[in-house]
């Protein structure tokens, strides 16, 4: 009878855990109402009718305190009172979730658990090459048709979008420094290099393939081996072995004179933040102009930091929201990527209070009262006028090259 | 065959869970089940760790590991004794050294960062009562290369885990030897390493390998206080596999098989070199 009772215990717990499988199952299925519509074709109104009271789960990097709580509190307020639509926000790194939609892929997974996410450049790339994502839907969007000008994100570190991903913002690269602590801060890269052999140990940057790292020597490899406009074409070996060359020669001639001398970078840009804002550095740089606002708002800067671009050259990029082929709640998701292009959240969003990032919307395109209103927006002391921002602007590299680079850094720098 | 029938509430998580993550990997490591299309043959991924830079990261995690568990074990041993010896009185209060236990390791990573690093709790302090002129001169401790930020944090951590496990062997230590031994005119150093040790020994075998194995291969402590040349295996991995593209999943697969087999042929060897030393001792 005692192995019997054991049978029947057996066969309990095998039962619970069939039954927590299953439902765990349902639980996925969170997309809005039962009726299926195809996203894709259908209208505007059946979409929104669609999205209406559903749950929409936004992947996004979580290392930016004050933009978790512009999501949490102005795009997820707005969303609840407009169109009845909960957001989830998610915090992920781009390159995490997209590994989670191919481990989905890879197990069939028809309704995965990512809506929509924050993407751009070599993630994009990597989700679209591994069929990830859905669409074309960015040319559905009305806010998209009325304000974006279609050629302005038309690539995406030169691969195609063809309206799988929609614009969000727009960032340029700057440096960041203490006005009292630094009087003459360097403004191109060639002084730079003179100014941290001057200043030892008190100059990093985030080590690549961190992000902003990784702008940093692709914005260095502009700047010494003769500008962009070579490489704007496609990969190219024998261009880049060239370029790379100097690229590596100027960055080890930096190296002993960096932090900790150049045996150990920060992680990551929250990290190089950190020793910034604590003295241990003397430069900081960021891949968002009001960055440096949105500290000092935030208290974490003193308040005579400022920001400087470097003469040869800064790098912008448009950064994307995109949509998981397998994403429950499709309509949900292109709701929302639809609202984040309106004027309203665009303007909300360059508000240095709330987050900071500069608008994807054409301003030829605008209504002359919102025009004026982002005219009239005070981006802080520390955030560079458009007037000084646009002259240096230049563009991202295809995203072979930036591969290329964060191997060959790791190869010729790091080691 | 009953007692599997027995078991296999245990053992069906175990097969699928742990298993099957092994055998995706080395799949994946093999070039099977990639994301991309595999190139250049079965083995391609493990070429990949022949090169300098993986061998280089190897060696350092081997070197951080063996420090830190060799330096926890001895000062964990010590301290047991001395807390072993401690009047009753006492004894209480010295459980103290149980709070690094309760710590995540995390959080004893944190720990560190905020004490040691040129602008952290110490270097403050050297600044305030005068022993340096400015934080920036303070020694670097965190990210000089040297590992020295997660060595601290792993004795930190791991010291108590020894600490915990030879108490309970020492209560077994019948106090009269050591009295005898004093007894003898043994000093103190020649008590601790003559009676005291080798009573130890089978417990402070399996905690160095406990012990080096998990600062082998963990990867907190590493990502907050690790340097960024060489880096801990973890790390490499870590990097290959979320940071860079896809085609170099099948390397990142391939590392984390190297380590495990690694962790399964130290223990072997540690094992047979322990029993044929202690056969040599009883020939003596």
């Amino acid at each position: 009878m005692r192995t019997r009772g054991k049978v029947h215990i057996l066969m309990l717990v095998l039962a619970v855990c069939w039954g927590l499988f299953a439902c765990a199952g349902d639980e996925e299925d969170t997309g809005g109402s039962a009726q299926a519509i195809d996203p894709l074709t259908a209208e505007w109104e059946d979409i929104l009718a669609q999205a209406e009271g559903s749950t929409v789960t936004f992947y996004m990097y979580g290392g930016w305190a004050h933009v978790n709580d512009w999501i949490d509190t102005y795009v997820a307020g707005e969303l609840k009172t407009r169109y009845n639509i909960t957001l989830e926000r998610v915090p992920m790194d781009a390159a995490v979730f997209v590994n989670k939609l191919l481990t989905e892929k890879a197990a069939g997974q028809e309704q995965g658990s990512i809506d929509m996410m924050w993407i751009n450049g070599e993630n994009f790339r990597n989700a679209m090459e591994a069929e990830l994502l859905f669409g074309p839907y960015a040319e559905k969007l009305p806010n998209f048709q009325a304000y974006v000008d279609p050629d302005s994100v038309a690539y995406d570190f030169g691969f195609p979008t063809n309206g799988y991903e929609s614009p969000y913002g727009k960032a340029q690269f700057v440096f960041e420094y203490d006005s009292d602590r630094v009087e003459n801060p360097p403004r191109s890269y060639e002084e730079l290099l003179a100014w941290v052999e001057e200043n030892p140990g008190r100059f990093t940057y985030p080590q690549p393939p961190d992000f902003t790292g990784s702008a940093f020597i692709r914005q260095a490899f502009y700047a010494v081996s003769g500008g962009h406009e070579p490489y704007m074409t496609g990969f190219d070996q024998a261009l880049f072995d060239q370029g790379a060359g100097e690229l590596w020669d100027y960055l080890q001639a930096m190296r002993p004179h960096l932090w900790q001398e150049g045996s150990s970078y920060p992680k990551d840009s929250a990290a190089l933040d950190t020793l910034f804002a604590r003295g241990e550095v003397d430069l900081n740089m960021s891949y968002h102009p009001i960055h440096a606002q949105s500290k000092i708002i935030e208290g974490t800067y003193p308040e005579t930091v400022r920001t400087l671009v470097m003469a040869e050259g800064s790098i912008y990029n448009i950064h994307y929201t995109a949509i998981a082929a397998n994403a429950p709640n499709p309509a949900g998701a292109m709701v929302v990527a639809d609202f984040l292009l309106s004027p309203e959240a665009q303007l909300s969003k360059l508000d240095p209070a709330n987050w900071g990032d500069f608008p994807v919307l054409d301003p030829a395109k605008l209504p002359e009262d919102i025009r004026e209103a982002f005219a009239a927006l005070d981006l802080g002391q520390a955030t560079l006028p458009v007037d000084d921002l646009v002259p240096v602007a230049v563009p991202e590299v295809p995203s072979d090259y930036v591969e290329a680079l964060e191997k060959g850094w790791d190869e010729n720098v790091l080691q | 065959m009953r007692t599997l029938i027995k078991l296999s509430p245990l053992l069906i998580p175990f097969c699928v869970l742990f298993l099957g993550g092994m055998v995706l990997a080395v799949a994946q490591s093999l070039g099977f089940f990639a994301p991309l299309e595999a190139e250049g043959g079965l083995f391609a991924a493990y070429s990949r760790l022949l090169e300098p830079p993986f061998l280089r990261s190897f060696g350092f995690s081997l070197y951080v590991a063996l420090v830190s568990a060799l330096v926890s074990v001895g000062l964990g041993s010590v301290l047991a004794y001395g807390v072993w010896k401690l009047p009753a009185s006492l004894q209480k209060t010295a459980t103290l050294y149980k709070v690094p236990l309760i710590l995540p390791h995390i959080a004893v990573a944190f720990m560190i960062l905020v004490f040691w690093t040129k602008s952290g709790v110490f270097a403050s302090l050297a600044f305030h009562v005068g022993l340096i002129d400015s934080a920036g001169e303070f020694p670097s401790v965190l990210y000089s290369g040297n590992g020295l930020g997660m060595i601290l944090a792993y004795v930190y951590k791991e010291t108590p885990f020894v600490i915990l496990l030879a108490l309970a062997m020492l209560k077994r230590l019948d106090p009269r030897l050591i009295q005898t031994a004093v007894m003898f005119g043994a000093s103190r150093p020649r008590i601790f390493i003559s009676v005291v040790l080798p009573h130890l020994k089978p417990v402070l075998h399996t905690t160095f390998i406990i012990l080096f194995l998990y600062s082998f291969g963990a990867f907190d402590i590493p990502f907050l206080l690790g340097e960024s040349s060489p880096a801990m295996v973890s790390i490499e991995a870590y990097n290959l596999y979320f940071q860079r593209d896809l085609s170099n999943r099948p390397a990142a697969m391939a590392m984390l098989v190297v380590m495990f087999l690694f962790a399964a042929l130290f223990i072997g060897i540690y094992a047979r070199v322990v029993s044929r030393m202690e056969m040599r001792e009883r020939k003596l």
